[in-house]
């Protein structure tokens, strides 16, 4: 049996504390066997995953593709731009094909919301999210839990603001889930055109739009990418009036707590979103993010696949 | 000239003129004790109203100084008794702060109170959002669409949205481009004996629509230019009782005229939104009369005398009205609406809706004022309009009351 409730990961959103419990403690026993000089485990020996990136994606990708390896995984890249996708072939179709090659575990990213639940309706697979449309992105949340929970200890009642387009970012969606079933206190800050209208779901998280009351008094500032393509959407006016009323600068980051951390789940824009002096700042962590992102990954395998790997 | 001493005048204080006093102003305050070297003005029982607001000001300048300049708006303010007014470039549009403090240092020398409003968009086109975060920050009173509001929907949603942010007004002349099409009048029986292109009513009361439930959804506050129908009053009313923040104003001229003056073809009476019906007009001063309309607004539009000597269809839209508007509606708006509510309509309101202090005439305060003869009769001879431009159609009309002058941030204008 797994060690979880949830069979699947779709999202952080209805997720107990004590599956999200577990995925960040056996991420932190993964986290020690990264920093060994082997740094592979043979928990997914004879366990076959299928990476199936119908989005772009390079750090998710990769990040998935060396937790796999890592647990000694059989591991299969399946990207929409060198498949039959683009020849027509339906989603369900691509599928069933692969499935039919005995896999066992698909993680997935798509531009549409539910598509790793319509996976999981339609196949035996264990589906894990690597993003769907501007739904959820959990282990990018989960990393970012990871790292909070390494530097500031348990995140209960730790004060933590995402600034940036929460209207269309996946990382907020899975993070504000995430952090207050964790007991964090969650602010999000964006401009009106960039963030979500109706609140009757966002239960106990406090939305600002002024940057530095959104920031004050912080343990963690997550800064989300802007798209560029947000000024062409008539979303935004510039990047220039981004910046200056919503970018994270060393005079915004003085409301903070003074050994606020500083994250951002990349690529950065420097300069809009997040100044370089603070990108480059001690109080970073955006590096770690990335290195536990590996570990939350590993632990998410791992546990999700964990009957079948004690079979 | 900013000492001087008003005898027998009738000022406004505490909702009614009073009975002939003297007014003893320097420095612009109304002082108590006597001053030397004043000029003395019998205003022969002249009122003397708190300053008026304008609503609709455009003086061209830079781009268009060939037909207007700030001077000639200027002095046109003096003379119609305007200590202020909004001020929105269509030429020119205020939508970054480099225009803005530009403008804003233009200003700050006319001894007027001129509230700036922003654009919404980039160049009035309504395909980019303007900086509007930075240039509320900078001090302008709201947003407009410089009178020609192509958005789509969408895109007025997302200004509104992104503008929300500024708790500051939208403003927008209602007037759907592509039913306009062509068209320089009302579309009704005028229109069709004359044979000329129409604008219909809908496309004020559908823009009117779509911007009232964009509004209601995003919970901004805006301001109607230029009301023509009842069918929009209508709309503004039921919004008002849904709580949307609403407030409208009607054009001078749609007060004073309407569609049946266009059979004499005088291009002076092609304004835009068209002058409509004379039910229209009825519904418009019925209007006024509930309560329904905030303001009276003047939209100033100076336009070059060549280009309204052309037949009606190919001349340019608009009207002066600043030195006009107060001797020509006074005496039949306070018939209508009584003298508080005439005084709520033109200087009050106006500079609230402009997030502007309404005057107010006080002894020992600032006081800011136009001297008007309710019983003189005036004519509109053209020197008594400011600059080159005379459009407007009430030139050499013999108006029922007469401005004797104004005292406006402590200068003494004589008319």
């Amino acid at each position: 049996m797994s060690a979880l409730h949830i069979k699947h990961l779709f999202g952080l959103r209805g997720v107990s504390q004590s599956d999200i419990r577990t995925i960040l403690d056996t991420a932190m026993d993964f986290r020690q066997v990264l920093e060994r000089p082997v740094k592979k485990v043979p928990s997914l020996r004879g366990v076959t995953v299928v990476n199936l990136f119908f989005e772009n994606s390079t750090r998710t990708r990769t990040s998935f593709e060396l937790a796999e390896k890592r647990l000694s995984a059989d591991t299969i890249n399946f990207t929409s731009s060198n498949s039959s996708v683009k020849k027509g072939e339906t989603l369900l179709d691509t599928l069933r094909n692969i499935e039919a090659m005995k896999i066992d575990l698909v993680v997935v990213r798509h531009k549409g919301t539910g598509v790793p639940q319509f996976l999981a309706d339609n196949s035996q697979a264990i589906i894990v999210n690597a993003g769907d449309g501007a739904h959820e992105h959990p282990t990018q949340a989960l990393l970012d839990m990871l790292t909070i929970e390494q530097h500031l200890g348990s995140l209960k009642n730790k004060r933590i603001t995402i600034i940036g387009d929460i209207r269309h970012s996946r990382v907020a969606r899975s993070n504000l889930w995430g952090l207050t079933t964790m007991g964090a206190q969650v602010t999000l800050c964006a401009p009106s055109t960039l963030t979500p209208r109706n609140r009757e779901f966002f239960n106990g998280v406090h939305f600002e739009q002024d940057v530095r009351k959104a920031v004050h008094e912080a343990d963690a500032v997550i800064a989300l990418r802007l798209q560029k393509e947000r000024m062409d959407d008539s979303l935004l006016p510039s990047m220039r009036e981004y910046r200056n009323f919503f970018g994270i600068t060393r005079e915004v980051l003085e409301q903070a707590s003074p050994s606020a951390l500083i994250m951002h789940p990349g690529p950065i824009n420097r300069g809009v979103e997040l100044d370089s002096e603070m990108a480059d700042s001690d109080q970073s962590v955006i590096l770690e993010q990335v290195t536990n992102g590996v570990a939350v990954r590993m632990a998410v395998l791992f546990l999700l696949s964990g009957g079948r790997a004690s079979e | 000239m900013n000492k001087v001493i008003l005898k027998n005048v009738r000022p406004f204080i505490d909702g009614a003129f009073q009975t002939p006093t003297t007014m003893n102003l320097v420095e612009g305050r109304w002082v108590d004790e006597s001053i030397e070297g004043a000029t003395e003005i019998d205003a022969k029982g002249a009122l003397a109203l708190p300053a008026l607001f304008a609503l609709g000001l455009d003086f061209q300048e830079p781009l268009r100084d060939d037909i207007y300049t700030f001077q000639n708006g200027y002095t046109a303010m003096r003379r119609g008794g305007f200590y202020g007014g909004i001020y929105e470039s269509t030429a020119n549009p205020i939508d970054n702060v480099q225009k803005l403090s530009a403008i804003q240092q233009v200003f700050s020398k006319s001894g007027l109170h001129l509230s700036i409003l922003g654009a919404f968009s980039k160049h009035h086109m309504c395909e980019q959002l303007s900086e509007m975060l930075e240039l509320a920050s900078c001090g302008v009173c709201g947003f407009g669409d410089g009178n020609h509001l192509n958005a789509t929907t969408r895109f007025l949603r997302l200004a509104m949205e992104y503008g929300a942010m500024t708790s500051k007004r939208f403003f927008f002349l209602p007037l759907d481009l592509s039913l306009r099409c062509a068209g320089c009048v009302h579309e009704g029986d005028v229109a069709d004996v004359l044979g000329m292109k129409g604008i219909p009513r809908i496309a004020e009361t559908i823009v009117v629509h779509t911007i009232l439930e964009t509004a209601l959804f995003l919970n901004v506050p805006i301001h109607l230019k230029q009301i023509t129908c009842s069918e929009s009053l209508n709309l503004i009313e039921q919004a008002r009782a849904r709580g949307l923040d609403v407030t409208c104003d009607v054009g001078l001229y749609h007060l004073l005229f309407d569609d049946q003056a266009i059979f004499n073809l005088d291009s002076h009476y092609y304004i835009i939104p068209p002058l409509r019906t004379p039910k229209d007009k009825e519904a418009l001063w019925d209007g006024l009369k509930r309560g329904v309309i905030d303001a009276i607004s003047c939209n100033h539009t100076p336009v070059l005398r060549q280009e309204k000597e052309v037949n009606f269809e190919d001349a340019v839209a608009g009207a002066i009205s600043l030195e006009v508007a107060l001797p020509a509606i006074w005496s039949t708006l306070v018939d209508h609406v009584g003298e508080r509510r005439a005084l709520d309509l033109l200087s009050f309101n106006p500079a609230k809706i402009a997030s502007a202090m309404p005057q107010k005439i006080e002894k020992g305060t600032i006081v800011n004022l136009v001297l008007l003869d309710p019983k003189e009769q005036s004519q509109v001879t053209p020197e008594k309009l400011a600059g080159a431009v005379r459009n407007t159609p009430l030139l050499n009309a013999q108006l029922p009351s007469a401005i004797k002058g104004s005292y406006i941030h402590g200068v003494w204008t004589q008319v």
